[in-house]
């Protein structure tokens, strides 16, 4: 269940395509994206009618999706129910009312987040609640099944890490190089204070400072000028226009605004070197898709410079990448980047995460019982509360609406071709 | 003349043919009465009128709280267990068109019509509330930018709108053929 659905669609497409599973996803409405929707290769969405109140996040219910979970997963024969994301409401909440209805639950945790301050322990106390009985957890690196552990409590041996990847097809080297006298530094990230928004603010004009229009490179006197592309939106773009104007930036710095995701591409192939100022991150795929378009950025150590999140250690990093400049081949880059990152190699493991949950024991109410008292003295009564009452409400239900009355969908028949094999996603379009 | 039935917890659906002419094709979906139905109104219904007979006989309690009592009581019974449809019908004429009608207990009956010039296609849809996920049976209608539902009130199992679905395919694909006969 997804609060963002798009890019992770092409792990769910090669989760179907790679074995006879199905996979259903449900997520919010987005605008006048509301009820079911089919995607490329039968991948099936239910946009449920619950609207987002404030940046595409709903507000929790507690127990008013369960009567809608319950129904999506009688109708389409749910096996196993996996949740992505420690902040999406809807994520916490199929978690729960799938663990009630002793259905296997797997959990994804994306990002990184912290232990001091209000909103991160209360998060965490949300975290350990879900956490308490799920059957698997996958991490998409090893410092983000750390933090995780750290934050939820639950055993390092259900964890899993299965690295994110990047859909290579689609993120290709421009055919044509672009010109090395120009040096193009792409920036492209949400615009806020966790992304390293403020030292972009500070970065930005020291670079362009120091390489006006006439840099010494190799000893030799050399015609250059930086100029940055900036795509993204958020509360720190202002600082960034602020800066624009104060250092009289205009014209080597463009702001793009808020980029669509079909249009990273495009905007990628017009630089050299992609620039990151994230403070934290569990897993960058931005920098996998710039990697993937041939630009020097963060990966094994002759594709990567890395700095402190300091403007002054950022400065002398970019030196260094555009002295290295000359050296990267893109396609060459590409190239390595397809073998190392695959999102069937993701689908993959993530089966074999699926196949250890499905085997998990099925427990009855009062064995799970013992696993939320022991996340807390009083958090643990609580969620145990919390749990009895989910129960009871399910019970209700099948007396209210039993499972005979909701029909069950058909299996989708995906169209074949000549030779008999299931025709492909056409993810190059 | 009974063609077909199929029997579910909530719906009985009916299929026949009209004498004289064999040709007209109803389709019935019919509201079965559920005793645990009955029993739980007519509990429900003891319940508001005790819970206004005690408001009623506690004194100083403003009258408009009582009244305001048992119109949200009514509303809530009302909501939640009555139903006043009794059944809902298709009724397919070949060259004619398809004519849905709405039958209720009081006796009340709205009848639609849609010549057949005017349907496009029947379709089968997924609906998603809030609360819950059904199929549906709907009309594409020529110049009309919405779905026409053909049940609006029930909500009859796949089972029984399978057949009614293919009856109108049945009819407008009749429609789109060319008369190859002479007469």
């Amino acid at each position: 269940m997804w609060r963002r659905v798009a890019s992770l669609s092409p792990l769910f497409s090669s989760i179907r395509s790679s074995t006879l599973n199905q996979v259903v996803v449900i997520t919010h409405a987005y605008g006048n994206r509301s009820g079911v929707r089919y995607m490329t290769g039968g991948l099936k969405v239910y946009y449920l009618p619950w609207r987002p109140f404030i940046m595409q996040n709903t507000l929790p219910t507690f127990y008013g999706t369960l009567p809608i979970i319950r129904t999506i997963l009688i109708r389409e024969k749910i096996a196993l129910v996996h949740g992505h994301q420690a902040f999406s409401t809807l994520c916490h909440e199929a978690l729960m009312h799938a663990r009630t209805m002793g259905y296997k639950a797997v959990f994804t945790d994306h990002s990184l987040y912290g232990f001091a301050d209000v909103g991160s322990i209360h998060m965490n106390k949300v975290l350990q609640f879900t956490l308490a009985d799920v059957s698997q957890a996958i991490c998409v690196s090893h410092t983000s099944k750390e933090n995780t552990v750290l934050r939820s409590g639950l055993p390092p041996e259900k964890v899993f890490v299965i690295p994110n990847a990047v859909d290579t097809a689609m993120f290709t080297p421009a055919p044509k190089r672009v010109d090395r006298n120009e040096i193009i530094i792409v920036v492209i990230s949400r615009l806020v204070y966790r992304k390293g928004a403020d030292l972009l603010v500070e970065v930005i004009p020291e670079v362009c400072r120091i390489y006006p229009n006439v840099s010494y490179l190799w000893k030799v006197s050399v015609s250059l000028l930086v100029r940055f592309i900036v795509g993204g939106d958020g509360p720190k773009r202002v600082r960034l226009e602020e800066m624009r104007e104060k250092h009289s930036l205009q014209d080597r710095v463009q702001m793009l605004g808020a980029v669509p995701h079909a249009q990273v591409r495009s905007v990628l192939i017009s630089g050299h070197i992609f620039l990151n100022s994230s403070l934290t991150e569990a897993f960058c795929i931005a920098i996998l898709e710039a990697a993937s378009c041939g630009l020097l950025t963060v990966l094994p150590d002759d594709m990567i410079v890395l700095a402190e999140p300091d403007p002054v250690d950022m400065v002398l990093a970019i030196e260094k990448a555009i002295s290295i400049l000359p050296k990267i081949d893109p396609q060459v880059m590409h190239d390595r980047m397809k073998k190392l990152y695959n999102w069937h190699d993701v689908a993959k493991r993530t089966e074999i995460v699926y196949d250890r949950a499905l085997k998990c024991s099925n427990q009855n109410l009062l064995d799970r019982l013992s696993r939320y008292l022991s996340c807390g003295a009083w958090a643990g009564k609580l969620f145990a509360l919390v749990m009895i009452i989910d129960y009871l409400l399910w019970r209700l239900l099948q007396l209210w609406k039993p499972a005979e009355d909701i029909d069950e969908v058909p299996d989708i028949i995906l169209p074949k071709n000549q030779d008999g094999k299931v025709l492909q996603d056409f993810d190059a379009d | 003349m009974v063609d077909d039935s199929i029997v579910s917890r909530k719906f009985s659906y009916i299929r026949e043919s009209k004498w004289p002419v064999e040709a007209i094709d109803l389709h019935h979906v019919v509201v079965r009465r559920s005793r645990a139905k009955r029993f739980f109104l007519r509990l429900s219904v003891v319940v508001v009128l005790a819970n206004s007979f005690f408001l009623v006989s506690i004194k100083n309690e403003p009258v408009t709280f009582i009244f305001g009592s048992l119109i949200l009581s009514g509303l809530v019974v009302k909501l939640m267990l009555w139903k006043p449809v009794d059944k809902e019908s298709v009724i397919i004429m070949p060259a004619l068109g398809v004519q849905l009608e709405t039958h209720y207990f009081s006796g009340k009956v709205v009848q639609r019509f849609f010549p057949i010039g005017k349907i496009l296609r029947p379709v089968l849809l997924e609906c998603v509330s809030p609360v819950t996920c059904y199929w549906s049976l709907s009309l594409v209608i020529r110049d009309e930018d919405e779905l026409m539902l053909v049940f609006k009130e029930l909500h009859p199992p796949v089972k029984m709108l399978v057949p009614i679905w293919k009856a109108l395919c049945a009819n407008i694909d009749d429609k789109e053929r060319p008369d190859t006969e002479d007469g």
